[in-house]
Order: structure tokens, then sequence, then C-alpha cells
């Protein structure tokens, strides 16, 4: 009697917990979908559309487009061509922007990660008023409009602008960094410097205390402390804003295209040059998908260093 | 050892200054544009101050219209995404549900397509939807930049709340809803108000989404600014970015707290 | 010496046979409650009865599931099996906020943006009553715990012991059926947990709230409750009144865990036991205990049988250890710990490593004697078979 009614008792838990468990995870994806599905709309289709494009897709919705756009290639196979490829790789302007581009990403994130760090480190180890108001002055750009930022820059490193009066004043001749991609480098680095400061300061005040007093203890000079110590405990916030400071500035448009040079540029101005001011949007897709690809590989650096820490911590 | 530790101290202050002018000269050279008749390389100072190029900026009733089109998108996008996104970022920090982390990475992942690119098939797509031109589809382009921010950091803020607050709210008779509305959200509210701020910025900011659909009909002052910057003098042009600063500086000051303390860091871990 | 048969040979009395006694109302009746997390048996069918009113313990090493069976009993956690019945009413497939117990966490879990009146006044807000009422409610048990005067202030602002009685008052001012007591005491420093275990037990009696309690400190489950349960891997050892559980652990595990135990193997004991002249009889099985010597019935160790096989245990305290001082004597003295109020001394008998609390005048590290044990229980694969006392 009593083994019957306990076996009963037993089914009916079972069932309401299953039940109960698969409804969150319904819940739990009903209330997560809104958001995913409008980006897979307004961008995911975008995306395809844009690849299917470089590759020769003109139907659907790309027919417009490849109807007014000059030099479009058709697809001649189930995949589509690689003409539009071809004509992208062949050409010596693509080539050499191509090559600025990745000069401007490589260079700014290089500046932006160093500096961030220089500033994070100083906060974390020597700290006082002098280091929170160095902090926070590298995230005042966070609130600035890029279109502003962008010709802030400009105006401030023009041939009139105050670089060049500075110089005057103690009669040198300055430099004139307005329109070169130098003004682009140092836009970039403008713009990237909150975000990489953030994340940097956040990771190294994450480092406990003790850690850092033990290994002065041990008899650490500051030097092994960072590079032994601080540096590798934030690795991974060190991480993300290495990736995204890279992404923003390989894909960004803005910057060069107040600051920088008509040529070379990069190719976030050319994507919209080929399409605007060309009518060769069949190669402006092309370089949009270049860029893709640049920006999907860093990107997995920066899945696959947020898959190690989760993993380190036991979280997956 | 004195003479070492005032060189220190000597270095970092003209390292500071180096990075203060790096950061502020731009702006305050832009600034101080705003309020001079002209300026002539290469004198230190303008050759007189004025507020001429100010009444220039209001009396122009398409730079107003501006001002009024970014006032009245932004705000509007940055409800429609807390609308649309927080429950998901709950979603993301509480439940459990099968494509949880490839969603949450698929939504930085659109940020890897550079925008410039996007626009030749979002154009047709946008046409197709009959959204060109509409109030919609300038929120819906400004919605896009925000999704990152409004998912990420509050959902990093909702799981910064301890388990055992929630339990006990239930423990305490408070129902599921009763439990979220009145324990979790208000301990959550830091990191969703940096989240709110973010994706403000990111709306205000947006210029060549919101001029591929909103253009000429619906211009905002980052789109403005694009042509102001060829079109009209200067002056006008630091006029027209201050005005466009102030909405950004005004929300710098209240969030300064929550930002420099991490709650921004913090939500760009996934978990 | 007498052998007498345990009345503790079960770790847990089946649910229904007990409980003889006329009013069958129990406080919480927790029966065949198990919980799998991640392929592992957490708890494997627990049984737990509590009188209105009663304080019971879990006690046990971390691990031992005893966290696991409290959020299941206060609602936290579904069990894969078994029932949860708190003053007669099922309430195994409600959710915490419909049952009747009330829950102060570990880390208090009070909520940091609310004062410690809002604190208090949350459980019943929730449930829409008058305000008139709330805030007499609030202020009594705030008046219970001693809190009246932080009743304004942030949880953050308040010292370690305050906080523990603002979450204890949150759980009281919902009139519990049944309070659940998770680790109340293990981040207050030594002192006040004494001090707040005891305000704890007089508030409990006081209004006389059925209580279950979580906790790995021994010491404060004796010291506070009615009676204590042992879990060990996931299964209750024994229930039973502090004094009980020590005296007569029901269990080898529990014997080892509560207290300090000297632990034999029968040869480890006949070493012992060759050392001393008396207070046995000779060992002429190769057992401790001869043949013929006052069994009761039904009692597992019969003439002849052998005491050193394979998983049998012997288990004394250190106070049944009766040191003797002899010059010549085949027990050494090793170490002396003094306690304050006893000393405990370190022995060495050939080689084995045996404990004993003197209570007089102690002895010197390096003096010789024999011992005596005047109490020993005997544990057959685990479980208590007899205990012996010396007459």
């Amino acid at each position: 009697m009593t083994a019957l009614r306990s076996g009963a008792g037993a089914r009916v838990v079972a069932r309401r917990r299953v039940s109960s468990e698969s409804r969150r995870r319904a819940l739990g994806l009903t209330l997560a979908l809104p958001p995913v599905l409008l980006l897979a709309v307004f961008v995911g289709i975008p995306v395809v559309l844009a690849i299917g494009f470089s590759l020769g897709h003109n139907g659907g919705l790309n027919s417009t487009i490849a109807d007014i756009g000059t030099g479009t290639h058709s697809a001649t196979s189930w995949w589509g061509t690689g003409q539009a490829y071809v004509d992208v790789f062949t050409d010596p302007r693509f080539l050499r922007d191509l090559g600025v581009t990745v000069f401007v990403t490589v260079v700014s994130t290089l500046l932006v990660i160093a500096t961030s760090l220089a500033i994070a480190l100083n906060l974390r180890l020597r700290g006082g008023r002098l280091a929170t108001v160095f902090a926070g002055l590298a995230v005042v750009p966070l609130f600035i409009p890029v279109v502003i930022a962008s010709w802030a820059i400009l105006t401030f490193y023009s041939a009139d602008g105050f670089v060049r009066t500075a110089f005057a004043l103690v009669g040198l001749e300055g430099p004139t960094w307005g329109y070169t991609t130098i003004a682009v480098v140092i836009g970039s680095v403008w713009t990237s410097l909150p975000f990489a400061t953030l994340m940097a300061t956040s990771g190294l005040q994450s480092v406990p205390d003790a850690m850092i007093e033990a290994a002065k203890d041990a008899g650490a000079s500051t030097r092994s402390i960072v590079t032994r110590i601080l540096v590798p405990l934030a690795g991974i916030p060190l991480v993300i804003a290495t990736t995204f400071t890279a992404i923003g500035i390989l894909g960004q448009f803005t910057v060069p295209y107040f600051t920088g040079p008509n040529a070379p540029t990069v190719l976030g101005v050319d994507i919209s040059k080929y399409f605007q001011a060309f009518n060769r949007p069949q190669e402006s897709a092309v370089m949009a998908v270049v860029v893709f690809a640049l920006a999907s590989g860093i990107a997995f650096v920066y899945v696959r260093a947020n898959f190690r820490s989760a993993k380190k911590e036991g979280r997956i | 050892m004195r003479a070492s530790l005032f060189g220190r101290r000597a270095t970092s202050l003209v390292l500071f200054a180096l990075v203060a002018v790096f950061i502020l000269g731009p702006l305050l050279w832009l600034a101080a544009h705003a309020f001079a008749t002209s300026w002539t390389y290469p004198s230190l100072l303008p050759e007189g101050l004025t507020f001429h190029w100010w009444s220039v900026v209001f009396s122009d009733p398409q730079l107003a219209a501006s001002v009024k089109n970014s006032l009245y998108f932004s705000p509007l996008t940055v409800l429609v995404s807390a609308i649309v996104c927080l429950p998901a970022a709950y979603a993301f920090s509480r439940f459990e549900f099968p494509g949880r982390r490839v969603f949450l990475i698929g939504l930085f992942a659109t940020n890897a397509f550079p925008k410039m690119g996007l626009f030749v098939s979002m154009a047709s797509l946008f046409y197709g939807l009959h959204l060109m031109n509409t109030i919609a589809g300038i929120v819906i382009v400004q919605f896009i930049g925000t999704v990152v921010f409004m998912t990420w950091i509050p959902a990093a803020a909702f799981s910064s709340v301890p388990r055992a607050l929630e339990e006990a709210s239930r423990d305490a008779g408070a129902g599921a809803f009763q439990t979220f509305l009145r324990v979790t959200l208000p301990l959550a509210l830091p990191g969703i108000l940096v989240a709110l701020l973010m994706s403000f910025l990111a709306s205000f900011d947006e210029a060549q989404g919101t001029y591929l659909v909103g253009a000429p009909v619906f211009m905002t002052m980052p789109t403005e600014m694009y042509s102001l910057v060829l079109n009209y003098p200067k002056q006008v042009a630091a006029v027209f970015a201050i005005l466009l600063s102030i909405p950004s500086v005004a929300l710098l000051l209240v969030a300064r707290k929550y930002i420099l303390g991490g709650r921004l860091a913090e939500g760009f871990q996934i978990r | 010496m007498t052998l007498e048969t345990s009345r503790h040979t079960l770790p847990v009395a089946p649910l229904g046979a007990a409980s003889p006694s006329a009013d069958h109302r129990a406080g919480l009746v927790v029966s065949g409650l198990t919980k799998s997390l991640g392929g592992r048996t957490i708890v494997d069918s627990f049984d737990l009865r509590l009188r209105p009113g009663e304080l019971v313990t879990l006690l046990g090493p971390s691990g031992c599931g005893k966290t696991t069976t409290l959020r299941m009993i206060a609602g936290f956690l579904a069990p894969d099996s078994g029932t949860v019945t708190i003053d007669g009413r099922d309430v195994t497939n409600l959710g915490p906020e419909k049952r009747p117990s009330a829950m102060v966490f570990q880390n208090y879990a009070l909520w940091p943006h609310l004062t410690v009146f809002k604190n208090v006044a949350f459980p019943l807000t929730v449930k829409r009553l008058p305000k008139a009422e709330v805030t007499t409610r609030v202020m009594n048990a705030l008046e219970t715990v001693g809190l009246t005067h932080h009743a304004q202030s942030r949880p953050a602002h308040i010292s370690g012991g305050e906080q523990q009685r603002a979450a204890l008052a949150r759980a009281i001012v919902q009139e519990p059926g049944l309070l659940l007591l998770d680790e109340p005491l293990s981040n207050l420093d030594a002192q006040l947990r004494v001090r707040v275990r005891e305000e704890i037990r007089e508030i409990q009696q006081r209004l006389a709230i059925t209580t279950v309690m979580v906790t790995h400190d021994q010491e404060e489950a004796l010291a506070i409750s009615d009676r204590v349960a042992v879990m060990n891997g996931g299964r209750v050892e024994q229930v039973d009144a502090p004094s009980a559980v020590y005296a007569t652990p029901a269990t080898s595990f529990v014997a080892s865990f509560i207290g300090s135990m000297n632990v034999l193997t029968s040869a480890e004991l006949d070493r012992v036991r060759h050392g001393r002249a008396e207070a046995a009889g000779p060992s002429e099985t190769g057992g401790p205990f001869a043949a013929g010597e006052p069994l009761e019935a039904g009692e597992p160790l019969e003439a002849g049988e052998p005491f050193n096989a394979e998983g049998e245990t012997w288990a004394v305290r250190p106070e049944h250890v009766v040191f003797r001082p002899a010059p010549g004597g085949p027990i050494e003295v090793r170490r002396i710990l003094p306690h304050g109020h006893f000393t405990e001394v370190v022995l060495d008998a050939g080689g084995l490593e045996l404990r004993a609390v003197v209570t007089g005048e102690a002895p010197r590290e390096g003096d010789r004697g024999d011992v005596t044990l005047t109490r020993v229980q005997h544990y057959r694969d685990g479980l208590l078979t007899a205990s012996g006392e010396a007459r």
C-alpha cells in the first residue's frame, strides 16, 4: 500500500519537473527571439544578399541595383561567379587600399591597447588622483559623436590648425596631418581609446590586491608583476578590447572619410565610393565581403578567448 | 632619491599634459571656433568674439528641424530597443535554452560586417518592405546599432544579482514577476542605465543608415553634419557640433560613476 | 563488562511505523525525498518527521546533501521523487512562494536596495496586507530580534550579526509554519556565533516554530537542537537527541564525525586490551569480549564468533579511555594537549595512537601506565551492533 502510493507520487513529481523545465526553456527562447529575429531580418538578409550579389546572384532584391550598376557580372554556375572578385583583386587601387586598411588597423589597435594598458596599469599600481583623472579623460571620447570627433581632429591637425599654430608660435614649421593617413590613425585611436581603457581598467581592477602583494612579497619587480601577474590575469578583457578595437577600425567609415586623403584611403570609404561615385556596386559588395572575412577572423579570436575563459572558470 | 622622485612626477605630468591635449585639444579648438568672428593661421587667438554663428544655426529651419528629429528618433529608438531587448537580456542571463550562446555571439557578429557594405542590399530590402523614408525604417536602422549594448550589458547586470536575493523573495511569497519587478530590476538598474545610455549615444550618433533610409525627408543632426561641414563656414559647424554634444555630455555626467565602475566592461564578457 | 544491543541498528525508523502518539499532526513530514543532479545521487530517499515546534538540525560534512535537502523542503528544487508535507498539507508541487515556510539564507540575502524595515516588510507587502498591520508586525518582529533601532538602516550599514537578525526577522514576520535556517551562523565570528545561536534557539522556542537548520558545525548542532539528523552521502545516518547521537552513534560514520573518537580495528583493540589487567574477561575467542558475557536477545555477537573479521570496528570516546600511571606499564604518554578545563592526552599503545581525556592531575610526557576502556561501541559494516560498558 505504502509502496504503491509513493510510486505514484514519484511519477507525478517527475512529470511536473520535466514540464516545468521545458517550459522554462521555451520561455527563455521566446524572450530571446525578438532581437535575434529582427537582426536576422534587417542585418542577416542584407548580409546574405550582399554576399550573393558579390558572387553574381543578381535576381530578386538585388535586381534593381544590378541593373543600375556598371561592370556587373552575372552568375555562371550554381554558386555564382568569381569574376567580380577577380576584378577587385586585380585592381591596383584596391590592393593599395587593402594595405592601407590593414596598416591603419594594426597600428591604431597597437597604439590603443598600449595606451589603455598604460593608463590602466598606472591606475592599478600607483593610483591616486592624477591616475583617476587620467582614466576619466580617456573615456571622454565615448560621449562625443564620431562625426564631431572626426571633424574636430581634422581642424586640430589641419594646415591652419592648433598644432601648426603652436609650432608657429615658437618659430617652427609644424606638420600638416589633416587629410593624411596619420590623421586617420589619430582619429581611430581617439575614438577607440575609451572602450579599450574601460576594458583594461576593469580587467586589472579585478585582480585582487593580495595577488599583487604576494608577488611583491616574493620579491618581484614592478615589471615582472605587470608581465607575469597583472597582464595574464586580465588577459580576457584585454583580448576583448583588442578584437573590438580592431573590428571597429577595420570597417570604419566616418573617421577616414573626414580626416583622410582622397587616395589612398581605407576600404570602408572605398565601399561607399565604388557604390556611389563609381557606380560599381558589385565591386563595392566584394570589398564589404573582404572586410567581413577579415573581421570574422578577428571575431573568432574573441569568441575563442571567451570560451576558454568560460571553460577555465567552469562556466561551461 | 628626491631628484628621481621629482623626475618621475614631472614625467607623469608631461605625459598627462600630452594625453589631455590629445583628447581634449581637438574638442576645445573646435568649440572655440563657435564664438570666433574669423581665425587666421598662425594666430593663436581669433580676431574677435561673436554669437553670430549661433543665430545662423537657430534661424535656419532645416538645421532646427534636424535637432528636433534627433531628439525625437533617439529616445524612440532607445524605448523600442529596451522593450525588445531587455526581456531577451533577462533570458540570456537567467534561462538555459538551446542556442543561447549562439544567439548571444550572433548578436555581436552582426557588427563584424561593415555597415557601408550592408547599405546597398539593405536599401533594396527597405524598399521592398516600404520602409524607406518612414519613421519605422529609421527606428529599425538605428535599433540595429543598439542591440549589442541593450542585450549584453543588461544580461551581465542581471547575472550579477545573486540568485539568493531572488530566492529570498520567492520564499517570502512573491511570484516570479513580482520578484523581477521588486528585487532583480532595481538591483540591475545601474547596468540597465548604462545600456540605455550607450544605446542612446549609438542611435544619436548613427549617420549613414539614417541618411540612407531617412534622407531627404528626415534629416537628423549627424546626417546634417555631413553636409554642414562642406557647405557652411567652419564656425557654423562648430556651433552645431557643440549642440550635438550636449546630450552626450549631460548623460556622461549622469552615468560617469557606473561606466567607470566597470558596468560597461562587464557587459562584454560572454557568460 | 556488559554489552547491550543498540536501539539504533536502523538509521531511521520507517515512516508511519513510528509516532504512536495520539497527535498525528506533524510540523513537517519529509518522505522518500530523492534528488540526482548530473547523474549523481545527491539526496537518497531522505525521511524526516518533525513534531510541531521542534528544532531539527541537518548535520554533515560538505557535499552530504544537507543543503540540497533544505532547498527541496523550501521549494527551490523539485525532488525526483518523494513528498514534503508541512502542517499536514502536501506542498511537494508548490513553488517556494506558495509554501508556508520561511528561510534564513546563508549570506542572509538581504536586499541591498531596501532598508531593514522594508526588507522585513516585503513578505507582508507582497501579500498586500493593510499598511497599519504591516507596520505593527514588522516592528514586532524587529523587536523580537532586538533590531528596532536599525529599522531605517540599509543592510550594508549594519554589522554581520545585525544582518543575521534582520534576516531572521524577515522570516519570522511571516509567522511561518516552518522555519528553515541554512548555515545561519557560518558568517559570524566565533564569539558572536555562540550568542546568536542562543538567541535563535530562544526565539524559536518562544514562538514554537517548527525549524530545520542546516549546519556543518557539530557543536552548533548539538547545542541548540531537539534532535540532530546526521547525513552522509545523501542519506540520513542517524536522527536522535544530541546526547544520544553523541553517546550512542548509530553508525561508524556518526561515531567518527561527531566529537573526538578513537576508532580501532579488532586487532588494535586487542592490542590495547592486552596492556591492561582487568575490566574485561580473558580473550579466549580472539575477540575482546569473552563468550558467555551478558548479551541481550537478538544480539548479533554470538559465542565463538571471530571478532577480528573484516568490516568490524570499535569506537571509544577519549573520555572513556582511563589512563592510570604505572611505572613500566605498556602504554606511554606521547603528548599532552591542555584544553583548559580538561587535558587531552595522546597515548602510544605499542605504535597505536589513542586519545584520552584527563580531568584531574595530568600525567607528563613519557609517563607509562595502562588504560581501561569504560565504554566501547562495536560496528559491523558500519552499523552499530552493540555497546559495551564496564561495570
